[in-house]
């Protein structure tokens, strides 16, 4: 097998080299500029330069698979997507996107990703050659050996980006964080954020959010919103707090490793989803859980 | 400058209402109800904004059943001034549900075509790029901020690691995000209104596509040991061993 991989994300490149290295050859087009690419099993790396304009960077897509690859994988990102189904439509080859598993099965493949909102995973065989695909899908391996290296221009086309700017970032990636402190709703007043954030310093957290106490409250910024339409997190120790724990906060969190809750509602689903529940009052059980530790 | 605008929607089986067979794991989604597509909401709202700004009309089209007058009755009260339903909508397919799309578009006069660009069901998030390159127009994607100049769109498009300012001429398309605007609540009169408004429903007439054979479809095993305590004495001792055990 014989794979192109695009992705514009320097993590999901990694973690996607690291899954395609298993079973196919494969060279990475990427939007990224780091060196540290050239080291991760890659045939070759095309460091693609200029305006990252979809359309455009799903031509340089276009022109490298016709000179001979089995299955693109894309990584599942806002311009990931915009490509992946742009090169879909104009190769007229059928995709299956957000999988965050897949194998082969003779000629054909053999996909997972979630549905109805996270609730269930989809198993699907279908004969697909373009896949997005959503972080964790791999492990990025360093390899000895160091990849071609190749830089393209993106070319210009009918959409022209007037100027780039850096989102301001507070500089937190609750993706990579190892412990977790996440509120929600119950929270009541962004007030409470000073208990939490003492909390967070005692077990050496990142403080996340739920979708309503970022999205709808904007106590907590958007980069911290833990989701199915957020951030998919995989820490080794969640604490939900004032957390009620619907379908869309679960899909965010469900792959982390240990899970607290306190919450004061008993038939919260939050206490389906955690190792260890607490029902209770969070501003009597915080306190008194920042005092013990 | 008055534009003609198209505002694609989309209902969803409410998502928490889904209850999981407990035997076989499978979703029961008999008797759930629909509801209005979260990302379609912020579409609506900026379809309806910038008829505000500019002048023009706002048509929505939505694929999916007869059970879509509800939604389509709350995106008139949210502006809307007409309303297509195309029914026999199965199942989640952005490439084939582009082209059902795409037809309907040839028919409408328009300059802009304003759609979510993930929802929250399925959460592809490639309809808007299907969309656009079928119809062979731009799409100003992620759009966080929409201008019209003339024959010209100026959107920001909000992509992960940076917002980039971004032109391209119209007709063309352009997603937006939960972070574009917080949809209004309707006025009552304008819900009233809606209810009496008619909503044009036409079958669908191309054969469904589907491009994979679905092997299972159940909910996910949690393997969470579920310790609840109701006493907090004894379950904040058993929280401390747990978060000591991680943070050391």
């Amino acid at each position: 097998m014989k794979a192109l991989i695009f992705s514009d994300n320097y993590d999901m490149a990694k973690q996607i080299m690291g899954r395609a290295m298993q079973d196919s050859q494969f060279t990475l087009m990427t939007t990224e500029s780091t060196e540290d690419l050239l080291y991760f099993g890659a045939e070759k790396v095309i460091f693609l330069k200029g305006q990252p304009v979809y359309s455009c960077i799903g031509e340089t897509l276009i022109s490298e698979f016709k000179k001979g690859y089995d299955f693109i994988l894309i990584s599942s990102t806002t311009i990931g997507r915009d490509v992946a189904a742009y090169v879909s439509s104009k190769l007229n080859l059928d995709y299956i996107p957000e999988v965050f598993n897949y194998r082969f099965d003779g000629n054909k493949l053999i996909t997972k990703r979630f549905s109805l909102g996270g609730k269930v995973v989809l198993e699907e065989e279908s004969d697909a050659k373009i896949l997005t695909v959503t972080p964790g899908v791999g492990e990025g391996i360093k390899s000895e050996r160091k990849s071609l290296s190749e830089e393209l221009k993106i070319p210009d086309g009918p959409i022209k980006v007037l100027a780039i700017n850096p989102k301001q970032s507070q500089g937190v990636d609750i993706e990579k964080a190892e412990v977790i402190v996440s509120v929600g709703r119950g929270l009541g007043k962004k007030e409470g954020l000073a208990l939490i954030e003492q909390l967070a310093k005692k077990v050496k957290g990142e403080i996340a959010g739920s979708r309503p106490v970022c999205l709808d409250y904007h106590w907590l910024s958007e980069e911290r919103q833990v989701g199915y339409s957020g951030k998919k997190v995989r820490p080794k120790l969640y604490i939900a707090i004032g957390i009620s724990g619907q379908i869309q906060h679960i899909a965010g969190m469900r792959d982390s490793k240990t899970v607290i809750a306190i919450n004061k509602d008993k038939n919260a689903p939050i206490f389906q989803e955690c190792d260890l529940g607490l029902v209770a009052d969070l501003y009597k059980a915080v306190p008194k859980l920042i005092e013990m530790l | 400058m008055p534009y003609n605008i198209i505002v694609l929607i989309k209902q969803i089986p409410d998502l928490e209402l889904i209850k999981i067979n407990k035997d076989t794991g499978a979703p029961i989604l008999e008797g759930v109800p629909y509801r209005f597509e979260n990302l379609s909401k912020n579409a609506v709202e900026a379809a309806v904004r910038l008829k505000e700004k500019y002048g023009g009309k706002v048509t929505a089209v939505m694929f999916g059943n007869e059970k879509g007058t509800q939604v389509m009755k709350e995106a008139y009260a949210m502006g809307v001034d007409d309303g297509y339903i195309i029914t026999g909508y199965t199942e989640s397919n952005p490439r084939f549900t582009a082209r059902v799309l795409a037809n309907k578009i040839k028919q409408i006069p328009h300059d802009i075509i304003i759609l979510g660009n993930q929802s929250a069901d399925s959460m592809s998030g490639m309809l808007a790029s299907f969309l656009a390159t079928q119809l062979n127009y731009p799409l100003l994607s992620n759009a966080l901020k929409i201008e019209i100049n003339d024959k010209t769109a100026i959107a920001s498009e909000g992509a992960e690691k940076f917002v980039a300012d971004e032109t391209a001429p119209l007709p063309c398309v352009i997603s937006v995000t939960q972070e574009t605007n917080e949809p209004r609540f309707p006025p009552v009169m304008m819900i009233m209104k809606a209810g009496q408004k008619k909503i044009n429903i036409e079958p669908l007439n191309l054969p469904v596509e589907s491009y994979s054979k679905v092997l299972s479809k159940m909910a996910p095993k949690s393997e969470r040991k579920r310790i609840i305590f109701e006493d907090m004495d004894k379950g904040l001792p058993e929280i401390v061993k747990v978060i000591k055990e991680v943070v050391k």
